[in-house]
């Protein structure tokens, strides 16, 4: 359930996230600390209340679509800012305005189905990464490679019916992933499989981002 | 830069105003484009396994990954044939490298999981489409948006979670490659804020209308094969 996502301040002995592969590791690391230089101090979202890998059940599609909500608003609302702010022209442009409507429709199919227990609209302070073409361009690689990951890993925990929703916003995030992979000259699809990550590593990798500023 | 409608794409939709041919143009200027071509192995794919070692998958799970099985032969059969010929020029020459590694990996997956269960190889004819860069390029566009569509709509029809796991694990990659090669193509990489997927019925009618499989796998050969050299 939404409200049972809790807002911690900041805890440095929080686990990080153990990086897929290193070639990942360093995009989000520079991607990451491209927003948090700016950002002094945000919120942290705490996790899901279980580790979400109990017998599929409405209440834990619940609790996983809340999740992945929160990464599309972050997504919605980072691609909003940056194709007016981050001065990009061209491709990543184009890039941006397409997938800025994807991921609206994204948090609003997510909104819809999860009616009243959807969680309450995030804020983000998106710091330089939505300043600048550069910084726009890392990020979006790694949020877009953070989203297939997140959806991957629940994919086993939802019911069949949250499973087909969901499964028709991955490959689009996956489809933006390689997208902008391949403006940035950087490998679409490094590696055989795009490996999961659990609700516990997302939550970490959100927090990383210091993007969240109230949920 | 046209919008195809993702899931109703087959080939013979794509590159009819020569769209492709055009946007072919512009590859070479993509300098540096996959600077390292690297395929990583991934544990996970080994964890495609671990139902035959816990088990036998079920046999619905067993008939779609031989499904899914057919598809990736397809695409490596494709990729690698590619690669091989030599014919697709210096900066396009990264994409059969590349993906014909990836897909490789997908069939040694698969049938390392389904073991003796496992379909055979059908043999192919790509009927020219390996050797020129625009029907590779289209053909590519097709097959990528055709596998992501194939694994999704299996999804839901998957009873062992750790096949599950493994499956989407390989969807989101087919959905990368399709942004790239749609991409490389001049396509809009995503047309869609959702993917569609397609029932093995209707992946299975596209496959047979590219008359790429030539001939199945026969125990008793009755005839003989049409396409030996």
């Amino acid at each position: 359930m939404a409200n049972d996502l809790r807002i911690d301040v900041f805890d440095p002995a929080a686990p990080c996230e153990p990086e897929l592969y290193e070639s990942r590791a360093n995009v989000l690391k520079r991607a990451f600390a491209a927003g948090g230089a700016i950002v002094a101090g945000g919120v942290l979202v705490a996790g899901l209340p279980r580790s979400a890998a109990s017998a599929p059940s409405p209440a834990q599609d619940a609790e996983i679509l809340n999740l992945v909500l929160l990464l599309e608003h972050m997504e919605a609302d980072f691609f909003a800012e940056a194709s007016v702010r981050a001065k990009l022209t061209g491709e990543l442009l184009e890039f941006a305005e397409i997938v800025r409507g994807q991921e609206r429709a994204h948090v609003a199919f997510l909104r819809d189905a999860l009616g009243r227990k959807a969680r309450k609209r995030p804020s983000f302070d998106f710091g330089e990464a939505t300043q600048n073409p550069t910084a726009f361009s890392a990020a979006a690689v790694a949020l877009q490679d953070l989203m297939v990951t997140a959806y991957n890993g629940q994919a086993a925990n939802l019911t069949k019916g949250a499973l087909e929703a969901a499964a028709k916003i991955v490959s689009v995030e996956a489809r933006h992933a390689g997208w902008i992979r391949a403006i940035t000259e950087k490998n679409p699809a490094p590696e055989p499989t795009d490996s999961p990550r659990t609700a516990a590593q997302v939550t970490a990798a959100v927090n990383k981002t210091r993007f969240l500023k109230s949920d | 830069m046209p919008i195809e409608p993702i899931s109703d794409l087959t080939l013979d939709q794509l590159d009819r105003d020569g769209a492709i041919r055009e946007a072919l143009d512009g590859v070479s200027s993509r300098a540096g484009f996959l600077g390292k071509a690297f395929v990583g192995s991934a544990a996970l794919l080994g964890t495609l396994a671990a139902p035959r070692r816990a088990g036998a998958a079920s046999p619905s799970d067993n008939a779609i990954l031989n499904f899914a099985l057919t598809l990736e032969y397809l695409q490596a059969a494709f990729y690698t044939e590619t690669q091989r010929l030599g014919a697709i020029g210096a900066e396009l020459a990264r994409v059969p490298r590349q993906l014909g590694g990836v897909e490789r990996a997908h069939v040694a997956a698969l049938q390392d999981v389904l073991g003796r269960a496992a379909v055979k190889r059908p043999r192919f004819d790509f009927k020219g489409t390996t050797e020129d860069q625009v029907e590779f390029l289209r053909t590519a566009v097709a097959f990528e948006d055709l596998g992501a569509a194939a694994y999704k709509g299996q999804a839901t029809r998957v009873d062992s979670p750790a096949l599950l796991a493994a499956a989407v694990a390989i969807h989101s990659v087919e959905a990368r490659h399709a942004a790239w090669m749609r991409y490389l193509a001049g396509f809009t990489p995503a047309g869609r804020a959702f993917d569609e997927g397609k029932p093995e019925f209707e992946v299975r009618r596209i496959v047979a209308s590219t008359r790429f499989i030539v001939a199945r796998p026969r125990t008793t050969r009755r005839r003989r094969p049409r396409f030996t050299g």
